[in-house]
């Protein structure tokens, strides 16, 4: 082999081995992989902040949140007067945080006790989107729950849960003040385990 | 009251031989002055007579029967002077029942008509305001007829008025 061949095939190898070799020079690589390191850090950093945070607040929130349900109160029949018994001196709703107000911007839980009528059907929709997040609704007796005995009336809305999202049905027709508040209870442990 | 009641045997009478091809017949039971059945065509005719000249101020009531065969549309007229209601009936096919409205003749008729309208079908030409009363607005029957069957509940499309 003559040394032209020899050096010929040591070029040869050389522009094969530099054909093979990235074009980008190594450090270009790294300043590139900065770049995309920024935002991908920055979205990291901040997420990590809001969960930092959030595992701080979400706690206090949600057991305020669940010591205060203030139901808004849609009376329609005789489950509003097991309601505001609930509320008197003998069962004391008042002894959970349970505090009725008058007006859905106060609200908390919805609170439908009595059968819905289809007339009044978008104004129980009006109210609901009325209240402020985070909300709940109760549907408290047998005519909200299913509509109860005049299911296949004409004008009875078969539940309320057709127009409101429901997160706990309370059977009974009426439901004593008990049942009422157990219901109320356990809202609270859905919202403890925030499932509500 | 003596004296009414024989004031008002004679309007009766007057009102009938006013009104010889209108009223189809007379009856009376305990409780009203009288029940003069009607046709349908002169209902307005004979109660813008009775309001303005026989003292029939106040209209209490109207109301439809479903009678299967025809609608029955019932008017109480009640009469300060008198002390009394008058009935009036009328007799309507059962499909696609119409007769003119009294709205204009006693504007508290309105809402009854409207129920009329609402629960049994009854379609009362002229009135200035014809819609439902009791059900919701895009309901398709009229629940208090016989024909009208109870059935499992069927979802109405329910909107707020917020969206």
């Amino acid at each position: 082999m003559t040394e032209a061949k020899r050096t010929a095939r040591v070029v040869n190898h050389i522009n094969e081995v530099d054909n093979t070799e990235p074009e980008v020079p190594f450090l270009e690589i790294e300043a590139v992989r900065a770049k995309e390191f920024i935002p991908v850090a920055k979205e990291t950093l901040m997420g990590l902040i809001s969960r930092g945070t959030d595992d701080v607040t979400l706690p206090f929130f949600n057991w305020a949140q669940r010591n205060s349900p203030y139901p808004l109160h849609i009376g329609l029949a005789c489950c509003a007067i097991e309601f505001a018994s609930a509320f008197g001196a003998r069962w004391d709703g008042e002894r959970f945080g349970i505090l009725p107000r008058s007006s859905p911007r106060q609200a908390d839980v919805l609170i439908v006790n009595g059968t819905v009528t289809w007339k009044l059907s978008h104004k129980i929709i009006t109210l609901w989107e009325q209240m402020l997040e985070p909300k709940w609704a109760i549907a408290m007796g047998n005519c909200a729950t299913g509509g109860g005995p005049f299911r296949t009336a004409y004008s009875v809305v078969p539940g309320v849960d057709k127009l409101v999202p429901v997160d706990v049905y309370i059977a009974g027709c009426p439901p004593r003040p008990e049942a009422m508040l157990d219901g109320v209870l356990r809202l609270e442990r859905l919202i403890r385990e925030r499932r509500g | 009251m003596t004296d009414t009641r024989s004031i008002w045997d004679q309007l009766l009478v007057k009102v009938q031989e006013k009104f010889k091809s209108d009223i189809i017949s007379t009856s009376s039971r305990p409780g009203v002055l009288a029940i003069l059945k009607v046709r349908p065509e002169s209902i307005v005719k004979l109660c813008t007579f009775l309001r303005d000249t026989c003292t029939f101020k106040h209209c209490a009531m109207v109301a439809g029967v479903d009678w299967k065969d025809r609608v029955e549309v019932l008017y109480h007229l009640w009469s300060d002077a008198f002390k009394g209601y008058l009935e009036l009936t009328l007799d309507l096919p059962a499909e696609d029942p119409h007769v003119a409205s009294v709205a204009r003749v006693w504007p508290g008729a309105s809402w009854h008509e409207r129920e009329a309208w609402d629960l049994l079908g009854i379609r009362f030409d002229g009135h200035p305001d014809l819609r439902r009363v009791l059900m919701p607005e895009g309901y398709r029957f009229h629940p208090l007829k016989k024909s009208f069957e109870l059935r499992e509940p069927e979802e109405l499309e329910v909107k707020s008025r917020h969206v």
